[in-house]
């Protein structure tokens, strides 16, 4: 099985007609499916939050059968992950695409079992902190696209569950628990 | 978002405090990473003059790299006093706490105090007393329609009783005895010779000795 650095590629991967849009519907939507796993799965295990469209991407072509994605191929299976609420658009020109392998929700309440782990359930954590502190060093939360976390957190502000708010010199947002 | 019925936290200035704070230590950190980077790159610019032979050149850079350190150490104590400075705050903070939640449970203990009046407690206890008097009396009344008969019986029961208890609380018999014979006993050997009457000459010694004893007081 071919692999990119360690992560394992399907069997799909060496199959050039893969990587072309198949025009029957059938095969397409089976075609679809798989890639939107592969997608998901292959952000996942390598912590990646978002996609160029007209950058390089590793999964996106192969190399060994010589066959890469088309900008439309790439851009049809985004658009299903997206109307999946599984990804975002960046802009409008659909060029950047936020990958949501953990839906907000779920952020959310990774955030929520990140807090009641280690006792915050009263502090006040720098945003910047969250991502990249001593606390959430190990976690999922650590190395957190700010996007995302920034959604999450106004999720649970709306929910009452923390209050999101900026310091008084400083250019950086805070945020205090209360659950 | 506007909705009135979530209750969200408020934020004081001890709040807003942990955050300037907690944001300074960040940026003091990335600050330490400049001029680490700084450090790096000046050291590396001196090996590659005294490469090129530029003395004077490689001095400089030395200098440089030199008060990068320097500064790279006062950056070090001001991380040290942001993270002690937090750390007050984190105490202070708990040890308000703790100080509030004794006073409300002083002012509970205070509350149901002042429920009780002392006299109350006096007049409880007695009739209490009372009320005991009255039991023990109902049961030295009781006590007596108890027949010998029965003490005997009782006392037969506990006689049966304490004799069980006796016999399976005796210890156990060993299970084998011969362990002991092994014992190594340090007799001494049955003689090999036959026994010779003992000498007479010991004895006359002895008595000779005696004697002289006897006789030194004379003596003095």
């Amino acid at each position: 099985m071919q692999k990119l650095g360690d992560y394992k590629l399907p069997q799909f991967f060496n199959y050039p007609p893969y990587f072309t849009l198949q025009p029957v519907r059938d095969t397409r939507e089976k075609q679809i499916q798989l890639w939107k796993e592969l997608i998901l799965d292959y952000c996942r295990t390598q912590k990646i939050f978002v996609i160029g469209l007209e950058e390089d991407f590793p999964l996106f072509s192969n190399p060994v059968i010589e066959r890469s994605l088309s900008h439309e191929a790439r851009e049809a299976f985004l658009s299903i992950l997206v109307s999946d609420g599984r990804a975002e658009w960046l802009d409008k020109r659909h060029r950047k695409c936020l990958i949501l392998w953990h839906r907000i929700q779920e952020w959310a309440n990774i955030i929520l079992n990140f807090v009641k782990e280690n006792g915050l359930e009263d502090s006040v954590m720098t945003v910047e902190e969250i991502r990249s502190g001593i606390e959430s060093r190990g976690t999922e939360l650590h190395g957190i696209d700010r996007t995302i976390l920034m959604r999450a957190l106004k999720l649970l502000e709306q929910k009452g569950k923390l209050a999101i708010f900026k310091g008084t010199t400083a250019d950086d947002e805070g945020v205090k628990f209360s659950i | 978002m506007g909705n009135l019925f979530v209750k969200k936290p408020k934020i004081t200035d001890v709040d807003r405090a942990i955050l300037s704070l907690k944001t300074q230590r960040r940026k003091l950190g990335q600050y330490q990473q400049q001029l680490e980077a700084v450090i790096e790159a000046e050291k590396q610019a001196a090996r590659d003059l005294i490469r090129d032979k530029k003395k004077e050149r490689a001095l400089l850079a030395l200098k440089k790299k030199k008060a990068q350190e320097e500064l790279l150490k006062q950056v070090d104590t001001w991380v040290i006093n942001v993270e002690q400075q937090l750390q007050d705050i984190e105490l202070s903070s708990k040890q308000k706490a703790v100080f509030e939640s004794l006073k409300a449970g002083n002012n509970a203990i205070k509350a149901i105090q002042s429920e009780i009046n002392l006299e109350d407690v006096q007049k409880l206890m007695d009739d209490t007393e009372e009320a005991k008097v009255y039991q023990d009396e109902i049961s030295a009344i009781l006590g007596e329609k108890l027949s010998t008969e029965d003490e005997e019986e009782i006392l037969a029961e506990f006689d049966n009783l304490e004799a069980q208890i006796t016999v399976q609380d005796l210890p156990e018999a060993p299970a084998s005895v011969p362990g002991h014979q092994d014992e190594k006993l340090d007799l001494p050997d049955v003689p090999t010779k036959v026994p010779v009457a003992p000498d007479v000459v010991t004895d006359d010694a002895k008595d000779s000795a005696k004697s002289k004893v006897m006789e030194e007081p004379v003596l003095a």
